[in-house]
């Protein structure tokens, strides 16, 4: 647990120090999540596991770590008051279009002959 | 005994002076929240973290402590964002195989997809009059929290407002699949869990794995390479826009 929270630490200390001196408006996490992703396909199964169990707990406890942010809607107060219409219709109309684009889209370009080759 | 009493009053103050009383609310509530939701069959439109949070609400307005003071004792949990996202590799890097057997629809859909949905959502935003704030608050809709809460701050957005967006764009994404479904004829459950990871993030995910386990691993790898592409793009678009719409 402790090597594997080391290896997370680490990628994002080398993420954050990237996203710094490049001067990129990427944050550090993501930077970490991309170069960690890059060296676990470098790896053949025994060295992840490590980091494998570390990020299972706190992947499990996500929840718990987003919770502060969205307990943050119920104390909006009249902050963007005016603002609920755009919102409201951004957020139905706009994800109606998106995922009727995707399923549009995947059904074009997913070949129905690949299933095959999916089952092997 | 007055004394006692004022003292009782001022407890909720004293204990938001460490951080404890933050992290434990925010745990205890999750656990409350949990149950609940399996108490209520785990509804598709209520996700547990919904009932959490207005748990934590309901407490903070209880024992009047000040929202702004929760959050800086939370503060001590939320720090832990920054190595969870850098989790977020490992099942990522366990789907990614998928990727060599349809390299070509996923590489063409996940750009396109998370692109449109932040053009999509953003337009009518700013359509209909909203606040630059505001659209960069709704720019990262579509993608897993986490990296969301990233992208927000980095385009100078509302992490409340953004998470606010962000489940009810992962709840009405999840029913809209399920409406289109039918209606399109889809059937592979590679395609109905993709969409729903690209455009649903992790609520979507966990329908997805209720669908079948293709389907489930089809959801991570649309969320992990959505929450990749827009992490990257999305501040890039924002900073090369900036005397655009973002900045007024």
């Amino acid at each position: 647990m402790l090597r594997g929270f080391l290896i997370l630490t680490i990628f994002l200390v080398i993420g954050e120090s990237l996203s710094f001196v490049l001067d990129w408006p990427v944050s550090g996490g993501i930077l970490g999540m991309i170069l960690m992703t890059l060296w676990l396909l470098t790896q053949s199964g025994a060295a992840g596991t490590d980091v494998g169990a570390a990020s299972q707990q706190f992947i499990s406890i996500l929840v718990v770590l987003i919770l502060p942010g969205v307990v943050g809607v119920f104390f909006l107060g009249g902050q963007f008051d005016g603002q609920w219409l755009a919102v409201g219709v951004a957020l139905v109309f706009g994800t109606l279009a998106s995922v009727a684009t995707t399923m549009v889209l995947m059904m074009a370009l997913l070949p129905k002959t690949l299933e095959k080759e999916q089952r092997d | 005994m007055t004394e006692l009493f004022d003292r009782v009053q001022g407890l909720g103050a004293h204990l938001s002076d460490s951080p404890f009383l933050a992290i434990a609310l925010t745990i205890t509530t999750y656990f409350f929240g949990t149950r609940i939701f399996e108490k209520l069959e785990r509804p598709v439109w209520c996700p547990p973290v919904v009932l959490s949070a207005l748990l934590v609400a309901g407490a903070l307005v209880l024992l009047s402590v000040d929202y702004v003071d929760y959050q800086k004792g939370a503060g001590w949990l939320t720090v832990l964002l920054g190595p969870a996202t850098v989790a977020l590799a490992v099942p990522l890097a366990q789907q990614i195989h998928h990727i060599r057997a349809l390299w070509r629809p996923i590489l063409i859909t996940v750009p396109v997809a998370a692109t449109l949905a932040v053009v999509y959502s953003v337009a009518l935003a700013w359509w209909l009059g909203a606040t630059p704030e505001v659209m960069a608050s709704l720019a990262p809709k579509s993608v897993t929290a986490p990296i969301a809460i990233g992208i927000t701050e980095q385009i100078g957005g509302s992490v409340a407002l953004m998470m606010g967006g962000l489940l009810i764009t992962g709840v009405m994404a999840t029913l809209f699949v399920d409406l289109l479904v039918p209606r399109l004829g889809v059937d592979d459950e590679r395609i109905i869990g993709f969409v729903l990871g690209v455009n649903a993030h992790a609520i979507g995910t966990v329908r997805a794995f209720e669908i079948s386990h293709t389907a489930g691993a089809f959801a991570s790898l649309g969320m992990g390479l959505t929450g990749v592409f827009t992490a990257i793009c999305l501040p890039f678009a924002v900073e090369f826009l900036g005397g655009g719409i973002f900045n007024g």
